[in-house]
């Protein structure tokens, strides 16, 4: 479930980092929630003319020292120009403590600044004269100036950095990279430092899933709008779904038989699995039925007296 | 004595500007009919439509989420264009449990109003536009949703709307979301406070009429449509791909077969509220029934002080005396107001739809279990 284009690169990870107690270790992967990518993308689309690229704050959890979970995005004000960048920090913090108490304090586990954004977009760069390839992995000249700012609000963990292409450049797709930094140079000056990438998934709740379902029939549709779907359609749909699994399945399997496909064990065992675990129910199933049956009488007539107890609380006064 | 000449002589050079300016009396120019709709200073065009954007669907969601069930709300940002109200942005508000109450609203408005800031800087919506409140089955007939949504009727362009998330639809597959505004005859109820039955039946109103249900659309900008799309659509380089199925099956958006989930763990659940629903209303109904039984004795009792007063008066004009006044007998009882409905009225219409959602599952899993036998036994 990686985000983004493959990537050949090796990911260096630095071991030798993890063995220092005090230092807490790099982390080596990354999920970010959907709505992180929304705002951002969001952010992206609200930019003004001069920006070419926009940044922001990165919030999370770290469930676990080397993984880094990313739930919530903000802007930041930042201005880039050809001598120098700034990044609003007063703005930041603000923004920061809002949303820590506008998600309450009945969470227990708390929300921190984890890392930074910035979306692609790198013509500044070509501009400059550096090479295309550095331009294109969206990583500018001030990055790592960037990088040391959150390195100090993150601390004393590590800073993680995602950068995410929009699509809308032409021969760049549309994905997201994850990057600790690693300081590089004889001299440790806050301006050298090398991206290492970690791999980077998308992560949800079980229960947020519908949400993402109900966007992605409406980013399919062609006016990108939808209304949201009664339960039943859903279920229709799922079951039209499964139904054409299921022929697809038997289109395979009949072909295997036919000897016109090769068989693969590996699939033919996973199959045998999946339709073994049919649960047998024969004798469950009336009593269930009754009592689903059961239930909807029921809540037919609570409606029923609900509505005719609203009536007669009228009709008794007059 | 050269300087007043100067200035003189400056002000003689200059083309005389106080006589330019006195006919720049405003002239607006007609709004021309092609932008009329676009153009709509005072509001005058009814919303027909709520339109939410992707984020605020996914925000929302994930607030839902996040908190425990039932408390979370916030507030909603976009606005309004030919009857459509487009709603960009939302952020959550914190829970206000304490008990501190007007420490707690105060620092809640300057919260509120520095994320507007905040959000304005970089080029966000800030205007208003409603609230969003989270409900599990269905139930959100709340005494503070009505409170909310009436301050904002009245203060917020077309009068804001409430979009109502269901927490427990959505962990059965089913992302709901529906948007609602108060009616006008519940607005002229709820602003003259009077909740008795009376005025109940003047502006004939029960439950289902407390709240009327704007339509609601989900859209998703092209951007973030085409990035979806990128997402779901499946990665040529997964590592086992079922080629052979005719279709490799990896994405970072994998399909999901929630909606076929035979467990119906969340009936039991639902059942348990309606009970609770009726008992409420029940003691509710007690409450009511003890009020009009206070008043009806209070009558009475008037009644009876009066006749006797009466019957004095007829005496005493037999005797040839002046009548005592009727009103100071009726100035020593105090008849207690009519009973407010609206608690009743509310408990109702949550009765009402923790059944409703009960149906629904219910008629679904009817669906499912006939569903499941069909492939079982074939």
């Amino acid at each position: 479930m990686t985000l983004g284009p493959s990537n050949s690169a090796i990911c260096v990870q630095n071991t030798s980092q993890a063995n220092h107690s005090t230092t807490p270790p790099r982390p080596t992967s990354l999920t970010i929630h959907p709505t992180a990518l929304f705002s951002i993308l969001d952010h992206y689309l609200r930019r003004t003319d001069r920006q070419h690229r926009v940044i922001g704050t990165l919030l999370g959890t770290r469930p676990t020292p080397s993984t880094v979970s990313v739930t919530h995005a903000f802007a930041v004000l930042h201005s880039e120009t050809e001598e120098q960048v700034a990044v609003d920090m007063e703005y930041h913090r603000s923004m920061f403590e809002m949303f820590v108490r506008g998600r309450g304090d009945a969470n227990k586990e708390q929300l921190s600044i984890v890392g930074w954004y910035a979306t692609g977009g790198a013509e500044k760069q070509a501009l400059q004269g550096l090479a295309q390839g550095q331009g294109q992995n969206g990583l500018g000249t001030y990055s790592a100036l960037i990088q040391n700012f959150y390195e100090q609000e993150t601390a004393p963990y590590p800073a993680v950095h995602v950068a995410l292409d929009t699509g809308t450049e032409e021969g760049v797709g549309a994905g997201v990279r994850a990057y600790v930094s690693s300081p590089v140079g004889v001299t440790q000056k806050a301006e050298n430092c090398v991206f290492v990438p970690i791999p980077c998934e998308l992560c949800f709740h079980d229960t947020e899933r519908a949400g993402l379902d109900l966007l992605l029939s409406s980013s399919s549709s062609p006016n990108g709008t939808a209304t949201p779907t009664t339960p039943l359609s859903n279920l229709h749909d799922a079951l039209v779904s499964t139904s054409s699994a299921l022929s697809r399945v038997l289109a395979y399997v009949q072909a295997v038989l036919r000897g016109t496909v090769e068989p693969d064990p590996a699939l033919g065992r996973y199959l045998w699995s999946v339709l073994g675990t049919v649960p047998d129910e024969e004798g469950g199933w009336a009593t269930s039925l009754q009592d689903t049956l059961m239930v909807s009488y029921l809540a037919n007539l609570v409606r029923g007296e609900a509505e005719v107890a609203a009536r007669l609380a009228l009709a008794g006064s007059t | 004595m050269s300087a007043p000449s100067m200035a003189a002589a400056l002000a003689a050079s200059l083309p005389a500007p106080a006589a330019a300016a006195t006919p720049a009396a405003p002239t607006y120019e007609a709004i021309p009919p092609s932008m009329s709709t676009a153009i709509d200073v005072e509001a005058e065009i009814p919303l027909t439509c709520v339109q939410l954007d992707a984020l605020v669907v996914s925000k929302i969601i994930q607030h839902s989420q996040d908190s425990p069930s039932g408390s979370a709300h916030g507030l909603l940002l976009g606005l309004d264009l030919e009857g459509t109200l487009e709603v960009s942005n939302s952020f959550p508000l914190p829970n206000h449990t304490n008990d501190d109450d007007e420490k707690v609203s105060k620092s809640l408005a300057r919260y509120q109003t520095s994320m507007l800031r905040s959000l304005r800087e970089v080029q966000g919506d800030d205007n208003v536009v409603g609230f969003y409140q989270a409900t599990s089955l269905g139930a959100f007939y709340s005494q503070s949703l009505i409170d909310t949504q009436a301050i904002h009727q009245e203060r917020l362009r077309h009068g804001g709307v409430v979009i109502v998330h269901d927490v427990s639809q959505t962990a059965r597959g089913t992302a709901s979301f529906r948007a609602f505004k108060l009616t006008p005859s519940f607005i002229d109820v709820y602003k003259k406070s009077n909740f008795s039955a009376s005025s109940l039946v003047h502006h004939r109103l029960t439950f289902s009429s407390i709240l009327e249900e704007v339509p609601l659309r989900i859209r998703t900008n092209p951007l973030l449509s085409s990035f979806l799309n990128v997402l779901a659509a499946p990665s040529s380089a997964s590592p086992y791909t079922s080629a052979h199925l005719g279709s490799p099956a990896t994405s970072a958006i994998p399909p999901s077969y929630s909606a076929l989930d035979l467990g119906n763990s969340g009936l039991a659940r639902n059942l348990e509220q309606v009970a609770e629903g009726i008992d409420n209303y029940r003691t509710e109904e007690g409450n009511v029934a003890y009020a009009s039984r206070q008043i009806a004795r209070e009558k009475l009792r008037l009644e009876t002080h009066l006749a006797k007063r009466r019957e004095e008066n007829a005496q005493r004009v037999s005797q040839g005396l002046n009548p005592l006044p009727e009103e100071d007998v009726s100035r020593m009882f105090k008849i207690p107001p009519d009973p407010s409905r609206l608690d009743s009225l509310l408990l109702l219409g949550q009765l009402d739809a923790y059944a409703k959602t009960l149906e629904s599952a219910a008629g679904l899993g009817l669906a499912k279990m006939y569903a499941a036998r069909a492939g079982h036994t074939t």
